[in-house]
Formats: structure tokens, sequence, C-alpha cells
């Protein structure tokens, strides 16, 4: 159905779905980075952000090793070279790492006082990878659809890198924006959020 | 001279949750049943307490469990805020790690890797943890056991551990909580000869013990909590006797 008009349909997967784990991966690590650490927290002082913080790049560091092997390897069964767009993966990646990080802050504080949240999180996730456009294409659905999914702030950034690697054109200018709008919003709130609440976590934990 | 640390006026209080909602769900469900919300009550761990610890001092610290003495060492540290009042330091002295059983190690990572996390938490580049190193293997007398994950120690060798590396990182202010209770006679009677070397170099140390005769013997002065109240604070065999006192009313 949706396939039909996904050309080099795996290639498209894999521009989604890398990313995709990078998010999953470094939110489900940061909502229980502060409670695993509790041992550490309730005996040493310490700048108490690294965790979070440690878990984003730590995943990081894995998604750019994923890329590193499989893209080169995709592009030669696929051939689709990498063209100049690639370079807006420079722009797009951070805006994802600092929109990621202001998540994994929020969640991580908010798990020291409710523990459940780590349970909701990972349904929360599950429903967010089908309004995510990864294994399908935004532009294959109709326009009533489209509306939902791009309510989710995911959507932009996985487009993104889908414009950039699978449809090989730079992301529109109005999407950079919104990217952009969405990590200052993600990072601000999420760090507000945690460090109005961290002089609590060593008791708490 | 200026004290070293001055505490303030110092109370901390906690919110004992009775029923506790530590959950979205029980909280949701709170909402529409009595039975399952949460009520709280505040429970004043430390109220009031005015103390200065002066350079080189050796500070006991002694009361009845729950009467506040770690928090009163974990207020110094800055891992807990008071609710009210100050805790300052007027040299900028640099307060490490406290000492209690289980310093923060890692359960599933072997002594070695414990020593090198622990010690570059508290900020050593990697080739100054590599100078400590044989030290707190000596010190901890743990030469086999290095390569051992932590959570198969016996509680002795994890405190011997962890005041191995604690005494090695050098802090100008040693902060001892009750790490002698599981060591062996031969492990407390080399801290305490380590403490005295540190006392000897003009540092100080705050000291937590249910030990009476180590209080009398090792500290200059003595400081008794009773109810999260400074009850008593002035010569170590005065403190002890208030405390027998205290215990027997
Ligand atoms: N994070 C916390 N949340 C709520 N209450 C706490 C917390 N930490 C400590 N308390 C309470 O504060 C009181 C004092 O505890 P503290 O650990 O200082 O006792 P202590 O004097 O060290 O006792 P012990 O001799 O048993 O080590 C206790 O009643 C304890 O339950
Ligand atoms: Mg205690």
């Amino acid at each position: 159905m949706l396939r039909v008009d996904t050309p080099n349909f795996p290639y498209f997967l894999l521009v989604g779905i890398l990313p995709w784990n990078f998010f999953a991966q470094s939110l489900m690590m940061s909502t229980s980075s502060i409670v695993d650490n509790g041992g550490l927290i309730r005996k040493v002082w310490l700048p108490i952000e690294v965790f979070p913080i440690a878990t984003v790049f730590f995943n990081l560091a894995q998604y750019l090793l994923a890329m590193a092997v499989l893209f080169p390897m995709a592009s030669f069964f696929f051939r689709v070279p990498l063209s100049r767009s690639a370079l807006a993966f420079f722009v797009v990646l951070p805006l994802h790492v600092i929109f990621t990080l202001g998540l994994g802050f929020f969640f991580a504080a908010a798990t020291v006082f409710y523990r459940d949240v780590k349970h909701f999180t990972e349904i929360f996730l599950m429903l967010l990878f089908w309004l995510t456009p990864i294994i399908y294409d935004v532009r294959v659905l109709p326009e009533s659809l489209r509306a939902t999914v791009y309510a989710n702030p995911l959507s932009f950034f996985i487009t993104s890198y889908q414009d950039i690697f699978y449809r090989q054109i730079v992301p529109d200018p109005f999407h950079l924006l919104v990217l952009f709008s969405l990590s200052g919003l993600s990072l601000a709130v999420g760090y507000i959020v945690f460090s109005s609440c961290k002089v609590r976590f060593a008791e708490e934990v | 001279m200026f004290p070293l640390i001055e505490i303030d006026n110092v109370s901390k209080a906690f919110t004992i949750r009775h029923n506790r909602t530590n959950s979205l769900k029980s909280s949701f469900i709170g909402i529409f049943h009595k039975r399952f919300r949460e009520t709280k009550e505040t429970l004043w761990a430390l109220k009031n307490v005015t103390l200065s610890v002066a350079p080189g001092e050796t500070l006991g610290l002694i009361g009845r469990n729950g009467s506040g003495k770690s928090i009163l060492l974990r207020l110094i540290v800055g891992i807990y805020r008071p609710t009210q009042g100050q805790v300052r330091f007027p040299n900028g002295a640099r307060v490490g790690a406290m000492i209690e059983l289980g310093v923060g190690f890692h359960p599933e990572l072997t002594g070695r890797e414990n020593v090198f996390l622990g010690a570059s938490i508290h900020g050593l580049s990697r080739g100054e943890v590599e100078e400590i190193y044989p030290g707190v293997v000596e010190f901890s007398e743990l030469d086999s056991f290095m390569d051992v994950p932590i959570k198969n120690y016996s509680s002795g060798m994890h405190a011997r551990l962890g005041f191995a590396l604690a005494i090695n990182l050098n802090p100008q202010v040693l902060l001892v909580d009750e790490i002698f209770a599981v060591g062996d006679e031969a492990f407390q009677r080399k801290c305490i000869e380590k403490m005295e070397e540190f006392r000897g170099e003009g540092k100080t140390i705050i000291f937590v013990s249910h030990a009476a005769e180590t209080i009398k013997n090792f500290c200059e002065r003595a400081c008794l909590l009773d109810h999260g109240s400074l009850v008593f604070l002035g010569a170590p065999s005065k403190a002890i006797e208030e405390y027998h006192r205290l215990l027997a009313s």
C-alpha cells in the first residue's frame, strides 16, 4: 500500500529509524538516569545535570556510529549518493540533540517524584512511533492525516532527516524555524523544571 | 581566626508522606478515592542547630538513631539544602565526600573500577587517580579483590575500600559517618591511626560514632544531638555522660 509510493523503501526506513532510536533510547535512559544513580547522588555532591546530559551524549555517540557504518553501506547498495543537502545534517542534528535533552531533563525529574513515569514513557514512545513518519512517508498520507502527524513535534525532525538524506533536498526555512523553536522550547522548559526541583533529588531518590 | 564551617541556625524539614503516592497512577486514583490520597506531615529532622568548626579541629557527633547526625553531615557536604539557616565556609574550604558505608559505589563494577569512578567524580584526572591508586589498594589491603565486583564484597571490605579511597582523595575536611561498626579491630585501629595522622597535618575531622571510647579518646569536642536539636556541645567525656543520661531517661 504505502510502500508502493516509496521507492527504495529500506533506505527510507533506515533514514528515519536511526534518529528515532537515538531519540527513544535517550528518553528511556534519561527517564531513569537520576533514580538509577540515587546511591551516588545521596552520597556525593555533584552537578546532577550530568546524568541526563551524559545519557543523551552516550546515545548520540551510538547514533553517529550507526550512521557512519550504515550510510556508506546503504548508499552503496541503494545507489543513493550523498548530495550536498547532507550538510544540513549539521544544523538538524544539534537541534535534535537539544530537543531530546530538554525532554530528557523533564522526564528525569518527573521520575524522581512519580516512579511510574518510566512505564508511561514506554507506552508514550510506542504511540509516538506510529505518529511519526518513519515507516511511512508523510507525503503519501491524505491531507487530513498529515495535520495529526505534524502535531507530533518529532515528525518535523524525522522529515528533515528524510529531506536531507532520502529526498536530498535542504529542508525549507520554515521547517528549520520550527525545529529551532521546538528545540529551544523543549530545552527551556525541561531545564527550568529540572533545576527548580534538583535540590530535592537527593532527598527523594 | 575564621571558623572553617559555620552552621548558623540550621533547620531541616522533611515531608513525611503517609500513604505515599509516588506514582502517577496512585495520584490519579487519589482524586477519586479518599483512601488512596496521601497526607503530609512535616518532620523537623534538625532544629536550629548552631555550630562552628575551627580549622584543624576534631569534632565528634553523637546521638541516638535518627537524631539527625547523618543529615548534618549531608548538609555540610551540600547534598541536602537547609530548610532554614545557612551553612557557610568562610575560608572557602573544600569538603570532600562523606565516608559512610557504601560511599556511592556501583555494585556491578569491580573495586578497581569503582576507585577510578569515585575519584573522577571528585574531580581527579586519570593521571591523578593512577597516582593515588596504589595507596588506596595498600590501605584497604584488598589487593586480591580489586577485580571482584563490589556487590560480592563483605560489608567490612566495602567500608575498607570506602575509607581508603576517601582519605587518599586528601580532602581538607574529613567527614566520617559510623564506618567502624563493620570493620574488624585491626582496620579500626588503622583508621584511627590514619585519622591521627590527618589531624597532625592540621586537617579538620567530623566524626560520627556510637563508640563512646573512640569519641572520648579521639575528639577534642563532641556534639550531642537529640531529636534534631543540639543539646550539648563541649568536652567529649561530658557529652558522653549527657548522652548516657539521655538514654537512661
Ligand atoms: N530523605 C529523607 N526523607 C525523609 N526523612 C528523612 C530523610 N533523610 C533522613 N530522614 C529522617 O531524618 C531523621 C534523622 O536521620 P539521620 O540519618 O540523620 O539519623 P542519624 O542520627 O544518622 O541516625 P543513625 O545513628 O541511625 O545513623 C530520621 O528520622 C530520618 O528518618
Ligand atoms: Mg546515620
